[in-house]
């Protein structure tokens, strides 16, 4: 079987490239850091890869609202190459600035195919600042989306000022209709948050966390699940190991992040 | 032609910039403001058409979903409207990123003279505010004189069609640049001549520098390069040179000690040499970790056999006390600059932070340039913008009220980064220019931006310190720069590299020159913000986010090409050279010749007159009281004091956990809001190892004396690594001194003499702990000069010093992860051990404090002792005995057991009988002393019941006493020597007042 190759997008204030990177290699994918002019200038071409990852950052340091200006340097350099991909099969997966990327883009939510119309927005956290916390996610099992298979409830830490989802009451029920909401803000049992703060950090509307295009092979994220990529991540292991090692368990070493990454892999094979 | 672009949100949507600017108003004045919309304004000074400007609104500047703008004036429904805009020549990111995108946009590139300036407009309703109210709201929170200016308009004033005009901030010099040759004749016209250009000389300095200008074989070579007198160029970059800050003259000086009390002297012939370097070159000896030491910009230890890691650690104080924001954004991305200029480079992998502020609160006479308040939210939002926007994790930092950092605030500042052990074969620590290498200057551009700015920090702030050397710090701009600089440097085309911070140029390329042996440097060739420098503006000024590169002609082209790559401009301004001289021209011109042999010529050391009196004959005392009745309201009162209680806020600001390697992070247990001892990152993902980092302060035992407070605070730092499962063996530092003012004045410094005694056993400390622990001291840096003069109530201003402060940093290698520990209680029915005696300490303490005492007896340490206890403990973590330890440190035994009980979900028991004492003249310690003595050396730490024996074994004849149990019943119940119950508090309560920083009542 052939490896499949990860391209994770570099350059002009991304940053969290090499955890992606970690967290694809973990998965069995074969990553490789790629910065963007190495794509606009041809150095590189993305149809050599299988999945295409803009992951967390500050791309041209969010001045002029997340991920903008990074979206229209791709719509205006890479636009048909993007959509070249997306057509051909391949996975796309924003997380965090670059899940700002993508509804810039407007390939998400992407209701109509080719068009990049924005629909969506992330705009400031209610709380009016940057936050860094771990959330508690509960997964759409009714969704289309690759990346978020067979997961159920998940923790992740989000780290944004700008991550509250925000669409337009016929939008958000279109969203819901095609199931593409693919994870919610939740409660530690996971159900919703219910806007209720910090359990929903940034006031996103129905607690959206993530959503993926109609076909599944799109999707974005606010969490970081690159940066759950070891156990030792999870803000409570010491207790966890504790508790397990008392009852003579033991934890497995791997993140819970690592199986967005895995998902994709498995796409492929 | 210039255009007006205002962008807001949608009607229908929440402001979340204008509520949190409301939530501010309320905190900081009491008044209500209404509701509060933010207008953001892009001002265009472009050559863009009509159709490109609405093209530009629409495809890039307004987000359809969420957004309206129009280049018409948008401010309609309001009372109040407030304009904040930069000042000319203050860095303006979101402004040069907006012609970056304009460009991308049209396809062509930015003429050289259109700008964009960013800037906003606060309007203002549904309350009823005076004007008076509107220009505090605007001088007091939004804007800082020295950096912005502001307008406000009524309702009434509103010219809906104008709005507030067309403000362009440009810089506009009508100024052609020169060099001037200036003669200094006397001793005394040079001293004119330092005053009246602000280069800050040391008179002893004088004669030495008029000596060199009138040897006749310099005035040979000077006639040659076509120079006479010295000019302003070489005058400004010896001003430098020879600056407190870059120099370290102070700690580098000869210290007349005479102990008062004794009278017994003592010369002590540079600090430095005697307390720093000895030490750590002794040490190095011993640990073949240590990789490099005391003169690069940060020391450089081993982590693992193919990998260091760098570590170093400044202050940026003046610049923060003036400008919060600006200051300290500008000190984290250059101290994280110090790490990229490591060695051949390192990629960061954490930034740490610590702030020493007056009281949040404070209502008195004096008026400090920024309220405290307001001076720790910049501090702490300039911190957050300069990491997150770096991708830099912030896991650790320190916060710390004192009224005597009214005068000046402290904002230390440290950085870590990871590189391999050899670039392509070779050692990746090591660098040196060689004579042909191309000189080159990476990153941002030069404008008029800090100059002076280190002769400035060598000064006493007052009301006539230069304003212009406060900046505002690019964190975009440095991430491109890093990026890049980690690829070249992959590629072998780095031979040397270091930062430009103060100093600029005349600094970087100064120093290097010394390493290659000469250099020419052509200062036109330097790429400017905007035209009308002056030659020596240009090669002193310290425009941010540049590095100086030593390049081989021969990976010139790849270089360069790289740089085009990730959109950085590079230039190649000069090369090194094996003359022996620093040349500098200008317009085919010599500007400046100086031999390099000139700048370590027999400068004279500073001298100075260091007097101690002991705190006996100061007249301190223990303070007369009795045992208080209620200790669980004391407790709760303690536990919400400002310096003990929770700082949540602040790390939730930062973003912890990017780079994917936090094992274990700063904020932990069952609600995820206690700070933890240290924190531990893994900065190779692939690798279990670990880097655990901690820092510590305490200077309120500076009131004292100063050799406690540094012996307390590299014991605190040690400990609070062994907590987490860091091994003694591996520990390094980094000292960061901040000191008032020791040159003696009988008008100006009267007790001048009694600070640099304090400044002499500091050092003393730090020597004595350091060999006593065996740590070598990978970095640091001493601050002086933290004075200020505040104005008070009468038009007299006082002259307020900053208690002498060393904050530690401390690191140690941690071979796995998996093994380490945090703080809080794991399992109920585990068992509650004390390790250390406690000792009737509270001199300094946070109970005195609040008892409005200093007293006399300050913790001391004691490392033989504390030695073995530490080595049991770290073998007791190794066999994984231990379910959570935890230091007892500021606050003393009740706080930190109530910290590490409420970060768990149980309870806690302590019986005070049984806790390990000191021997004392009382014979044993009363109830209060136990619980609130700061004494070192100790711990609290659980550990499971099957683990027991084993563990008790390890600790056979060393002070370690079971004390209590972690209960399923969460509440803490601490016991009196008598059996007497004296705090039996519910945790959560103890808890809200540790969060609320308001003691709460049951």
């Amino acid at each position: 079987m052939s490896p499949v190759r990860a391209l994770v997008l570099t350059g002009f204030g991304l940053n969290c490239d090499y955890e992606t990177a970690h967290a694809f290699t973990v998965a069995g994918a074969v990553p490789e850091r790629v910065h963007l002019n190495s794509l606009v200038e041809g150095e590189q071409s993305l149809q050599d890869f299988q999945i295409f990852v803009i992951g967390g950052g500050f791309s041209w340091g969010d001045d002029h609202g997340a991920g903008v200006i990074m979206a229209m340097r791709l719509k205006h350099r890479l636009k048909d190459d993007i959509l070249r991909f997306v057509e051909k099969g391949g996975l796309v997966l924003g997380i965090c600035n670059g899940f700002q990327v993508l509804v810039n883009l407007g390939l998400l939510p992407g209701f109509e195919p080719r068009t990049m119309k924005r629909e969506v927005a992330l705009i400031n956290n209610d709380c009016g600042g940057f936050r860094d916390q771990w959330v508690h996610l509960a997964a759409n099992g009714r969704s289309p989306c690759v990346f978020t298979r067979g997961i159920d409830t998940l923790e992740l830490p989000v780290r944004h000022g700008e991550g509250k989802f925000f669409a337009e009451p016929e939008v958000l029920q279109r969203l819901e209709r095609q199931q593409q909401v693919i994870l919610r803000y939740a409660l530690p049992g996971g159900t919703p948050a219910q806007g209720e703060f910090p359990h929903n950090p940034n006031g996103s509307v129905a607690d959206i966390a993530g959503v993926c295009d109609p076909t599944g092979r799109v999707a974005g994220l606010m969490p970081h699940p690159e940066a759950f990529n070891h156990w030792t991540n999870h803000p409570d292991w010491t207790a966890l190991k504790e508790t397990a090692r008392r009852e003579g368990k033991e934890l497995p070493e791997e993140g819970d992040g690592i199986r967005l990454f895995r998902n994709a892999v498995a796409y492929f094979q | 032609m210039v255009a007006r672009l205002e962008i807001t949100l949608k009607s229908h949507l929440f402001d979340a910039e204008g509520a949190s600017l409301c939530r501010k108003i309320r905190d900081y004045f009491g008044w209500d403001p209404g509701a509060v919309r933010v207008i953001h304004v892009l001002t265009l000074d472009t050559d863009l058409t009509q159709a490109e400007l609405e093209a530009v609104r629409r495809e890039i500047f307004t987000n359809p979903v969420t957004q309206v703008s129009s280049f018409q004036p948008m401010g309609r429904d309001f009372s109040w409207a407030i304009w904040v805009g930069f000042r000319p020549g203050v860095r303006d990111t979101a402004g040069s990123v907006a012609i970056e995108a304009i460009a991308d946009y049209l396809g062509r590139p930015p003429g050289a003279h259109e700008a964009a300036y960013t800037s906003k407009i606060y309007l203002f309703s549904g309350a009823e505010l005076e004007q008076g109210q509107v220009e505090i709201l605007a001088r007091e929170l939004l804007a800082n004189d020295i950096i912005q200016q502001w307008r406000i308009y009524s309702r009434s004033q509103w010219d809906e069609t104008q709005g507030i005009g067309l403000i362009v901030p440009k810089v506009r010099l009508a100024h052609t640049p020169a060099v001037a040759e200036i003669p200094i004749p006397s001793d005394e016209a040079l001293m004119a001549l330092s005053q009246e250009r602000n280069l800050a000389l040391n008179p002893q300095d004088v004669p030495v520098i008029r000596s060199y200008f009138g040897r006749p074989e310099v005035l040979d070579a000077r006639r040659s390069a076509g120079l006479s007198a010295p000019t302003d160029v070489e005058l400004e970059a010896i001003s430098q040179a020879r600056s407190d800050h870059c120099n370290h003259n102070t700690f580098r000086g000869k210290f007349h000690y005479r102990d008062l009390a004794t009278g017994e002297e003592t010369i002590v012939d540079n600090l430095f040499k005697t307390c720093i370097e000895a030490p750590t070159l002794t040490i190095q000896k011993q640990k073949d970790w240590v990789v490099s030491v005391l003169w690069d910009n940060a020391g450089v230890a081993r982590f693992d056999e193919n990998h260091n890691y760098a570590i170093t650690g400044e202050t940026h104080n003046s610049p923060s006390n003036m400008e919060a924001y600006g200051g300290s954004l500008t000190g984290i991305v250059g101290i994280y600059r110090d790490i990229m200029g490591t060695g051949k480079g390192a990629r960061l992998v954490a930034g740490l932070y610590g702030y020493c502020v007056g009281p949040r609160d404070y209502a008195g006479p004096l008026r400090p340039r920024l309220h405290p308040r307001r001076l720790l939210d910049g501090i702490v939002e300039g911190v957050r913008d300069g990491g997150n926007k770096h991708g830099v994790p912030t896991p650790f930092g320190n916060l710390f009220f004192h009224p005597s950092y009214l005068g000046k605030c402290l904002v230390f500042v440290a950085s870590l980064g990871i590189m391999p052990r050899e670039v392509l074969g070779e050692p990746s620590d090591q660098k040196r220019p060689r004579p042909g290498d191309c000189i080159i200057m990476s990153g941002g551009r030069v404008g008029k931006d800090g100059i002076h700015g280190v002769t400035a920090s060598s000064e006493i702030y007052s009301e006539n310190t230069p304003a212009g050397h406060v900046q505002i710090g690019d964190p975009y701009t440095q991430k491109k720069m890093h990026d890049f600089l980690l690829e070249a440097r992959d590629e072998g085309l780095v031979t040397f590299i270091t930062d430009n911070g103060g100093g600029g140029l005349s600094s970087s390329v100064g120093e290097s020159a010394q390493f290659a042996g000469g250099a020419v440097v052509e200062l036109d060739e330097v790429p400017l913000k905007y035209e009308g420098l002056d030659v020596w503006e240009i090669w002193i000024s310290e425009s941010q986010e540049r590095m100086t590169v030593a390049v081989d002609p021969k990976h010139l082209d790849r270089f360069l090409e790289l740089s085009r790559r990730h959109e950085v401009e590079s230039t190649v301004i000069g090369h090194y050279t094996g003359s022996g001289k620093l040349h500098l021209s200008y317009s085919g011109k010599t500007c400046a010749q100086l031999d390099l042999s000139f700048f370590s010529e027999a400068f004279p050391q500073w001298e100075f007159d260091a007097h101690w009196t002991p705190p006996e004959a100061r007249g301190l005392l223990e303070p007369v009281l009795s045992e208080p009745r209620d200790h669980a309201k004391l407790l709760h009162t303690l536990l919400a004091r400002p310096n003990l209680s929770s700082r949540e806020w602040i790390q939730r600001q930062y973003d912890h956990e990017v780079q994917g390697g936090s094992a274990v992070k700063f904020l932990v247990g069952r609600e995820r809001d206690v700070p933890n001892d240290a924190v531990v990152l893994r900065p190779l993902l692939d690798s279990p190892r670990g880097l655990a980092v901690s820092q510590t302060l305490n200077p309120t035992y500076s009131l004292i004396d100063a050799y406690p407070m540094v012996a307390a605070s590299i014991d605190e730092a040690v400990r609070r690594l062994l907590a987490v499962g860091a091994f003694l063996d591996e520990i390094g530092g980094v000292d960061n001194f901040c000191w008032p003012s020791i040159q003696y004045d009988a008008v100006q410094n009267p007790d001048g003499r009694y600070k640099a005694a304090l400044l002499v056993r500091a050092n003393w400390a730090l020597r004595d702990m350091c060999l006593a622990y065996g740590i070598p001291l990978l970095s640091g840096k001493d601050s002086m000069y933290v004075d200020g003069h505040l104005p008070g109530a009468f038009e007299e201003t006082h002259k307020v010093s900053g208690l002498p402060t060393m904050q530690f940093t401390a690191t140690g290698v941690v071979p796995q992860v998996s093994r380490c520990l945090t703080l809080e209680p794991k399992v109920a029915g585990d068992l509650v051990y004390v390790l250390g005696s406690t000792g009737n300490e509270l001199g300094g303490s946070e109970y005195y404090d609040l008892m409005g005492e200093v007293g006399l007896n300050v913790p001391t340490v004691e490392p033989r002792g504390s030695l073995k206890l530490y080595k049991a403990l770290e073998g007791a973590i190794s066999g994984g005995l231990l379910a959570s330890c935890h230091g007892i440190y500021r606050g003393g035994l009740a706080v930190h057991a109530a910290m590490a009980a409420f970060a768990s979900s149980f309870g806690m028991t302590l019986d005070l009988q049984h806790v390990p004492q000191k021997e004392c003249a009382a014979g044993r310690l009363r109830d209060d002393q136990l619980l609130f003595s700061e004494t070192c050396g100790r711990f609290l730490v659980t550990v499971s019941p099957a683990c027991r024996e084993a563990f008790e074994a390890r600790f056979q004849g060393l002070p370690c006493a079971r004390v209590g149990e972690v209960t399923q019943d969460p509440r803490l119940v601490i016991r009196g020597q008598k059996g007497d119950i004296l705090v039996e508090e519910s945790l959560a309560s103890l808890k809200r007042s540790w969060k609320q920083g308001n003691p709460a009542t049951e």
